[in-house]
């Protein structure tokens, strides 16, 4: 094994872009992450992407393959992966793996989504019957995704009385982290009551607690140390890289299933908390070491929640660190400097990469209008249906 | 005339028995783990055996979390009458919890660790199948214990 660099990233702006078929966006944002690492086409010798299930791919997730085949055929292998809101990440643990085995020096890792509108429709094949958990949580109950975050905020609300006041401030802190982010699409301040008084969707969540859905793209490029002074930028080591998936026993409430059999040794969300400590123990630092934390925020819980599951400090503290405002950009813990999911809405398999593209700028200093102080060590964690968790540590 | 075997909304999930509405999940029989709806196979890692055999739940629970359905989910859910609905995430004991949605309870009646169980009622009137039933989960001893609601 040996040691990755992350040389470039490219991020697509987030919003709706009804002209821009999502292979456009993927090769724009390859152009920027190629540009940004003082490469070109040319020099990437393999490309993982992220698979959509709703556009391009030849219809069977081949994004790799597409995006060679419309900008730079070149017999480079072309590797495509699943995990839905967590493809980005597995995409990135690939390129990792390519380049630290020493097979190849510069492998990119891509990820671009357009999301259809309104409700995400089943995929083709799914069985109608009690086999198939996301139907059965149609037809038993007319369960959203919404209604499974709310649980787990009201449970919180129970456990650690967790105020409606600090959920709506997770809130704003995501806006005003995303005012100086020109990549974000949401950048207008917002207060909590604005937040509160937004239409209430799943008890105790309003609408601007829950992360819309986006178009967008984002590109990493992963390469070894020989390429790093390509771009003339401080380098960036990716120091830790891990994937999991969940647990027997997760207390989670999993989407999209009905039920779950729970054991009490087991870490909540399992699947990203075995990626984070995986990503601690390979970059050999811990949570007091982490400048910025850019975690997937589907909804203000998540933001008050994760930290605590990773380590960061105990359970229940988040609402005091948000209070006392340690989460801000100059806080302990710059979390989501980016401005988060609940800022640029999600376009699924494109979000971990912009993660990791975040981190890369905030360490070098390029993170214009939500720069993190002297940010030196950064963090990314995803989570994707089917229990896919990602977790990523980037050094300079 | 009598009731008949109820039509749900989908097969192999609830059944009515003398005793009530039971919910039918699996019990592995090597390693004991109860799930809920029935599995193929048993995913504890420590099992080896994974022998997964039809069991009942318990039809009584407490309450571990809930929240209110505030918009209209896609029309893969039926309903009549749609109006906002609880749906509750409800501890059935040994490890396991259900969600489904709650009845005969209002808003600010609702606590976290209240006592539950397991009822059936209509979610909608279909024109071939006629009346179609889900389970849900009310207060302990708001409806008859066959808890067949209307």
């Amino acid at each position: 094994m040996r040691p990755v660099y992350a040389l470039g990233a490219g991020a697509h702006p987030w919003g709706k872009w009804p002209d821009k078929p999502q292979v456009q966006l993927a090769s724009e944002a390859m152009d920027e992450a190629l540009a940004d690492a003082g490469l070109r086409w040319s020099d990437v010798q393999g490309l993982a992407a992220a698979s959509s299930r709703f556009e391009g791919g030849m219809g069977w997730g081949l994004h790799a393959n597409e995006l060679v085949q419309t900008v730079a055929e070149q017999g480079i292998p072309c590797i495509n992966v699943g995990g839905a809101c967590a493809a980005g990440a597995i995409a990135l643990q690939t390129a990792y793996a390519l380049v630290s085995s020493g097979q190849y020096d510069v492998v990119a890792a891509v990820g671009a989504e357009r999301m259809p509108k309104g409700f995400i429709p089943r995929p083709p094949g799914s069985a109608d019957d009690r086999t198939d958990d996301d139907y059965l949580r149609w037809v038993t109950m007319g369960a959203t995704n919404p209604a499974y975050w709310a649980i787990e905020a009201r449970r919180r609300q129970h456990d650690h009385g967790t105020s409606d006041q600090t959920l709506a401030r997770a809130s704003t802190l995501m806006r005003r982290n995303a005012s100086g982010n020109r990549r974000a699409r949401y950048r207008d301040p917002i207060s909590e009551d604005d937040v509160l008084a937004s239409p209430m969707v799943a008890d105790p969540l309003h609408l601007l607690q829950i992360c819309p859905v986006s178009d967008g793209a984002s590109a990493v490029i992963l390469g070894s140390e020989d390429f790093v002074a390509r771009s003339g930028k401080p380098g960036v080591r990716v120091a830790g890289c891990a994937i999991g998936s969940g647990q027997f026993g997760d207390p989670a409430r999993r989407i999209p299933t009905i039920a779950s059999t729970v054991r009490d040794d087991v870490s909540h969300t399992s699947e990203v908390t075995g990626a984070v400590s995986r990503a601690f123990e390979m970059a050999g630092v811990g949570p007091e070491d982490i400048d910025l934390l850019e975690m997937a925020d589907n909804t203000a819980w998540h933001l008050l929640a994760w930290p605590e599951l990773f380590g960061f400090y105990e359970p229940g503290k988040g609402d005091w660190m948000l209070e006392q405002g340690k989460l801000s950009i100059d806080g302990d813990l710059a979390l989501n400097p980016s401005g988060g999911f609940l800022s640029f809405g999600e376009a699924t398999t494109a979000q971990a990469l912009l993660q990791v593209s975040e981190v890369l700028w905030q360490l070098r200093g390029q993170a214009e209008g939500h720069q993190v102080p002297d940010a030196k060590v950064g963090m990314t964690a995803v989570l994707g249906l089917g229990a896919n968790g990602g977790s990523v540590i980037l050094t300079r | 005339m009598g009731h008949e075997v109820p039509e749900f909304v989908v097969d192999g999930l609830v059944e009515q028995t003398p005793e009530g509405p039971r919910l039918i999940g699996t019990r592995c029989a090597g390693c004991n783990t109860l799930y809920f709806p029935q599995k193929s196979s048993c995913a504890n890692p420590g099992c080896d055996e994974k022998s997964p055999q039809p069991a009942h739940l318990p039809a009584a629970g407490t309450l571990y979390s809930y929240t209110i359905q505030r918009y209209q989910p896609p029309s893969l859910f039926r309903i009549d009458d749609w109006q906002p609905y609880i749906i509750g995430l409800v501890e059935l004991g040994e490890g396991v919890r259900v969600m489904a949605m709650l009845t005969g309870i209002e808003e600010d009646q609702l606590r976290i660790g209240m006592d539950l169980q397991l009822v059936t009622q209509p979610l909608y009137t279909d024109s071939e199948k006629g009346e179609v039933r889900t389970f849900k989960f009310a207060p302990t001893g708001k409806f008859a214990p066959a808890g067949e609601s209307a």
